[in-house]
C-alpha cells in the first residue's frame, strides 16, 4: 500500500574516528556485512514500509553514493509517480557542505515544499538498523505527537563525551535533551531519525533560521523542548542498532553478523535487502578451501583457509593463506601463504605473497584502498 | 512504426521437456534453476545482451507462468527498452481460428506480425535448453558475408554421439549439402545446436509455404532446413568450438553443472566481458556454519551451511543441517538438506526438504531426483534414477 510518508536520507557528516574507511566516502556509502553499503539498509527499510518517495541529502565525496544508487531501480524507486530524488550540494552556497542538519534542510525546502506525503521520515546516515516506519508513524499518530524521535536502550549505543541522549517521560513525552555529554545521564540514545508531519517541519526549519540556529538537534530541538512549543514523543527502536562511527564499532557491527539470531535482525525474508548488482557467479571453494563461520558473498573464489570473516563479493583467497577474523572487501587479493588476522581490507586491496598482517581485535589494521602490501 | 532493426532474437521456449521428468512436471524448461544462480533461458538470453541484440521474442507455450515472472520486464538483461525490449510471445485466439504452437516454425509463423514492426534483415532463431556463451554478432557477420539463405551453427559431437543429433553434411566451402536427423550412420561429425540466422525475406517466403502444406509437421529440422536444401538455397554451416552442452535430460544437466566445478571450468562464468545476467532474489550473502565444510563447490547468495558440501552446486537459499551431508549433487533454491540426511548423484528441487536421516542418491548409477516443493519423510531413501515427488 501506498505509503503517506516521504523518506529523507541525510548523508555526508563522517565522524573522524572512522579514518581511511571514510576518507574517500561518505558513511552513508561505507560497505558492510558482504554485499552491501549502508544506505541499502535505510532505503530498503523505507521500501518495506511502503515508502515510495526517498530524497538523498548528498555533499562532500558523494560519487561513490551517485555509482550505488544509480536510478533506484534496486529499490523500486524509479517509478514515474514518485522514487529517488538526489539532492546534491547547490553550487551557489558557501560551502562546500552543509554546517548541519538545519542547513541541510534549509537548502533543500523545494525538496519538503514539492513532495506530496502528509508525513516526513529523516535519517542519519551512520547507523545501522532495522525500523517499521509504518509501526513509528502509528505510534506518532497514538501519541498526538508533533515529531517523534527514534531512540534506543542498547548499551553498545551510548559513548561517553558524544552522542544524545533523551530524558522520557512514561507517556513517551521527551523532556530533556543531552547533547555530548561527557558521562549521559539517561539511558536513551537518540539515533537521529525522526517523524514529523511535512509541513511542520517547513515551519521549524523556517523558524529555525529566522532565529539564526545552525544545529538541528542542539540548538533547534533543545530550544523547542525548553519553550514547550511542539510535543516531542519518543518511540523505543525494538531492534538492536549498530552505530558506526569508528573502525572499532564498524568491525564489530560486521563481526556481529557472523551470529545467526543477528542476521536475523538485518535480513527478514518478507523484507530482504535490496543492493546495487554485479551479476558475479556464485563463489567457488576449491577442494583445499576450510571456511568456517564466515559470511562470504558472490564472485569470490576461496582457496586457503577463512575463520570468523566477512567476504565481501569478487575476493580472491589463494592456497596456503590462512584469513582470520577479517572483514574483505570487494575484489582484495589474499596472495598465496598470506596469514591475516583482525584487519579491515578496502576494496581492490592485494596482499602480496607469504605477506602478513596481524593485528588485535580492539584496534583492527585498516588497509585503505587500492593498495598493495 | 518502430525503429528498423538488423536482427531480431526469436527463443523457442514452448516444450516441456519431458526428458527432464519431473522437474519439468509443473514448469517450462528454461526457467529450470542452472549452476547456483541463473535459469536456464539467462544463457542465450544474456547472449543476446552481449552480441548488441536487443529484440528478443520469448515463444512460450508449455506451463509458462514462472518463465513470464522470471522475465518480468526484462530488466536483469537490459532488456526493457523503449526501442526494443524483450517480449513474451504466447500463442493468441484469431477470432475463430485461435490454436496453439503446432510446431517451431508454426510458432514462428504466428508471429510473423512481430517481427515485421521491426523491419529486420535477419532473424536469430535460438532455443532454451543449452548451456554455452556465443557471440551471435560474429555469426551474424558470417551469415552477411556468405549472402546465406540460412546459417546453422555448427559444433563437432563425438562420432559414437551423431545420433543424438541433427547432423550437417558440408562441402568444402562449409555449405550445407545435406542434413541428416539423428542418422544411424552419419557421414560428418557437424551437429546443429539449434542456432540459426535466417535472412528474413527467405524465411518468410519459407513459413507461409510449409504453413500452406497441411501434412508438414511445421518444424525446423524436420521441414523448413530440408526444403530450403531441396529448393538450392545457400545453406552455411557456422563452426563454434567453445562449450556448448544440452540439458535437456536429468544425465546432462546434471553433467553441465559438475562441469562448473572443473578447474579452470570449461565455460567461465567470472568473465566480466561476458557476464550471464540473472533476476536478482535479495538475498544476504551465504553463511558457513562453525560445523560446516565446502569442498570443491559452488555456493550462492542465501545459503547457510553447517553440514558437510562436496563437487556439489547449490543454489540460493539452500540450507544444509549440521550433520548433513552433500555430495556430487545440485540442490536448486531453498531447498533444505535436514540433520543427518545424505545427499549423493543427485538434483534436488526447488524447495524441496530432505528429511532428516533421508538418503537420497547412491554412489554410483543414474542421477536420483526430488521434485520441486516434494517432502521426503524421515529416513526415506530415494534409488538411484529414482524421482521422488509428484
Amino acid at each position: 500500500m501506498k505509503s503517506d510518508i516521504v523518506g529523507l536520507i541525510y548523508t555526508g557528516e563522517n565522524s573522524e574516528r572512522l579514518r581511511d574507511l571514510t576518507r574517500i566516502r561518505s558513511v552513508a556509502a561505507l560497505p558492510i556485512l558482504g554485499r552491501y553499503r549502508i544506505i541499502d539498509f535505510m532505503l530498503s527499510n523505507m521500501v518495506n514500509s511502503g515508502i515510495h518517495n526517498v530524497g538523498i541529502i548528498l555533499q562532500q565525496n558523494y560519487q561513490s553514493l551517485l555509482d550505488q544508487l544509480g536510478s533506484g531501480r534496486e529499490w523500486d524507486l524509479h517509478g514515474k509517480r514518485a522514487g529517488l530524488t538526489l539532492l546534491p550540494p547547490f553550487a551557489a552556497s558557501e560551502h562546500s557542505y552543509y554546517t548541519g542538519l538545519l542547513d541541510a534542510l534549509k537548502s533543500n525546502l523545494s525538496f519538503l515544499r514539492r513532495s506530496k506525503e502528509r508525513y516526513i521520515a529523516v535519517t542519519d546516515s551512520g547507523i545501522l538498523y532495522s525500523i517499521r516506519f509504518e509501526e513509528l508513524l502509528a505510534e506518532h499518530l497514538k501519541n498526538e505527537a508533533d515529531i517523534t524521535l527514534v531512540y534506543t536502550k542498547d548499551r553498545d549505543a551510548r559513548r561517553n563525551g558524544v552522542g544524545r541522549y533523551l530524558g522520557i517521560d512514561e507517556n513517551c513525552v521527551v523532556k530533556h535533551l543531552e547533547v555530548d555529554p561527557s558521562i549521559p545521564r539517561y539511558e536513551n540514545t537518540y539515533i537521529g531519525v525522526f517523524l514529523v508531519r511535512r509541513e511542520m517541519l517547513i515551519d521549524m526549519v523556517d523558524r529555525a533560521t529566522s532565529q539564526g540556529f545552525h544545529h538541528f538537534t542542539r540548538e533547534m530541538l533543545a530550544r523547542f523542548l525548553q519553550e514547550g512549543t511542539y510535543k516531542v514523543c519518543g518511540y523505543q527502536l525494538p531492534l538492536k542498532p549498530w552505530v558506526i562511527d569508528s573502525v572499532q564499532a564498524y568491525y564489530h557491527a560486521n563481526m556481529d553478523a557472523l551470529d545467526p539470531t543477528v542476521r536475523e535482525m538485518f535480513f527478514d525474508k518478507d523484507r530482504p535487502i535490496w543492493t546495487k548488482l554485479r551479476d558475479e557467479m556464485p563463489t567457488r571453494y576449491a577442494t583445499g578451501a576450510r571456511v568456517s563461520n564466515s559470511l562470504v558473498a558472490d564472485g569470490c573464489v576461496i582457496e586457503g583457509t577463512v575463520e570468523n570473516s566477512i567476504i565481501f563479493r569478487g575476493v580472491t583467497i589463494r592456497p596456503g593463506a590462512v584469513v582470520k577474523g577479517c572483514i574483505i572487501m570487494q575484489d582484495a587479493l589474499i596472495s598465496r601463504n598470506v596469514e591475516i588476522e583482525n584487519c579491515i581490507m578496502d576494496k581492490q586491496t592485494t596482499i602480496r605473497e607469504g605477506g602478513r598482517l596481524v593485528s588485535t581485535a580492539a584496534y583492527p589494521t585498516v588497509v585503505p584502498k587500492n593498495l598493495t602490501i | 512504426m518502430l525503429q528498423k532493426k538488423q536482427c531480431v532474437a526469436m527463443l523457442l521456449a514452448g516444450g516441456q521437456g519431458s526428458r527432464l521428468g519431473i522437474l519439468t512436471r509443473r514448469t517450462a524448461k528454461p526457467a529450470i534453476p542452472f549452476g547456483g544462480k541463473y535459469r536456464i533461458i539467462d544463457f542465450p538470453v544474456s547472449n543476446c545482451t552481449n552480441s548488441g541484440i536487443d529484440v528478443v521474442g520469448v515463444l512460450t507455450q508449455y506451463r509458462p507462468l514462472e518463465l513470464n515472472a522470471y522475465i518480468g520486464s526484462g530488466a536483469p538483461w537490459d532488456l526493457d527498452l523503449n526501442n526494443g525490449g524483450i517480449f513474451v510471445l504466447p500463442p493468441y485466439s484469431t477470432g475463430k481460428d485461435g490454436e496453439w504452437y503446432k510446431g517451431t516454425a508454426n510458432s514462428i509463423y504466428q508471429n510473423m506480425e512481430f517481427i515485421e514492426q521491426y523491419n529486420p534483415d535477419y532473424v536469430l532463431v535460438l532455443s532454451g535448453d543449452h548451456i554455452y556463451k556465443m557471440d551471435y554478432a560474429a555469426m551474424l557477420n558470417h551469415h552477411i558475408k556468405e549472402e546465406a539463405a540460412v546459417t546453422i551453427a555448427v559444433r563437432q559431437v563425438p562420432w559414437e554421439e551423431t545420433n543424438r543429433f541433427g547432423i550437417m553434411n558440408t562441402d568444402e566451402n562449409g555449405n550445407i549439402t545435406e542434413f541428416e536427423e539423428k542418422p544411424a550412420n552419419a557421414k560428418s561429425n557437424n551437429a546443429s545446436m539449434g542456432v540459426y540466422v535466417f535472412t528474413w525475406d527467405k524465411m518468410r517466403a519459407y513459413l507461409i509455404e510449409d504453413e500452406n502444406n497441411p501434412k508438414s509437421s511445421n518444424d525446423f529440422g524436420k521441414n523448413i532446413i530440408p526444403n530450403m536444401l531441396n529448393a538450392n538455397e545457400k545453406l552455411v554451416a557456422y563452426n563454434f568450438n567453445g562449450y556448448w552442452k544440452d540439458v535437456g535430460t536429468i544425465e546432462s544437466l546434471w553433467e553441465a553443472n559438475m562441469d562448473l566445478l572443473e578447474d579452470p571450468a570449461p565455460i567461465d562464468l567470472h568473465d566480466r566481458r561476458w557476464r550471464i545476467y540473472a533476476r536478482n532474489v535479495g538475498l544476504p550473502p551465504h553463511f558457513i556454519g562453525k560445523k560446516g565444510e565446502v569442498i570443491n563447490s559452488l555456493i550462492t547468495e542465501g545459503g547457510v551451511i553447517n553440514g558437510k558440501v562436496t563437487n556439489s552446486v547449490l543454489s540460493g537459499g539452500v540450507v544444509v543441517e549440521e550433520g548433513a551431508e552433500v555430495i556430487d549433487s545440485v540442490v536448486m533454491p531453498s531447498a533444505v538438506i535436514k540433520k543427518g540426511a545424505v545427499v549423493r548423484r543427485a538434483i534436488i528441487g526447488e524447495n524441496a526438504v530432505v528429511t532428516e536421516d533421508a538418503i537420497v542418491g547412491e554412489k554410483t548409477g543414474d542421477i536420483a531426483v526430488v521434485g520441486n516443493n516434494t517432502v521426503l519423510s524421515a529416513g526415506q531413501k530415494v534409488a538411484s534414477g529414482e524421482q521422488a515427488g509428484e
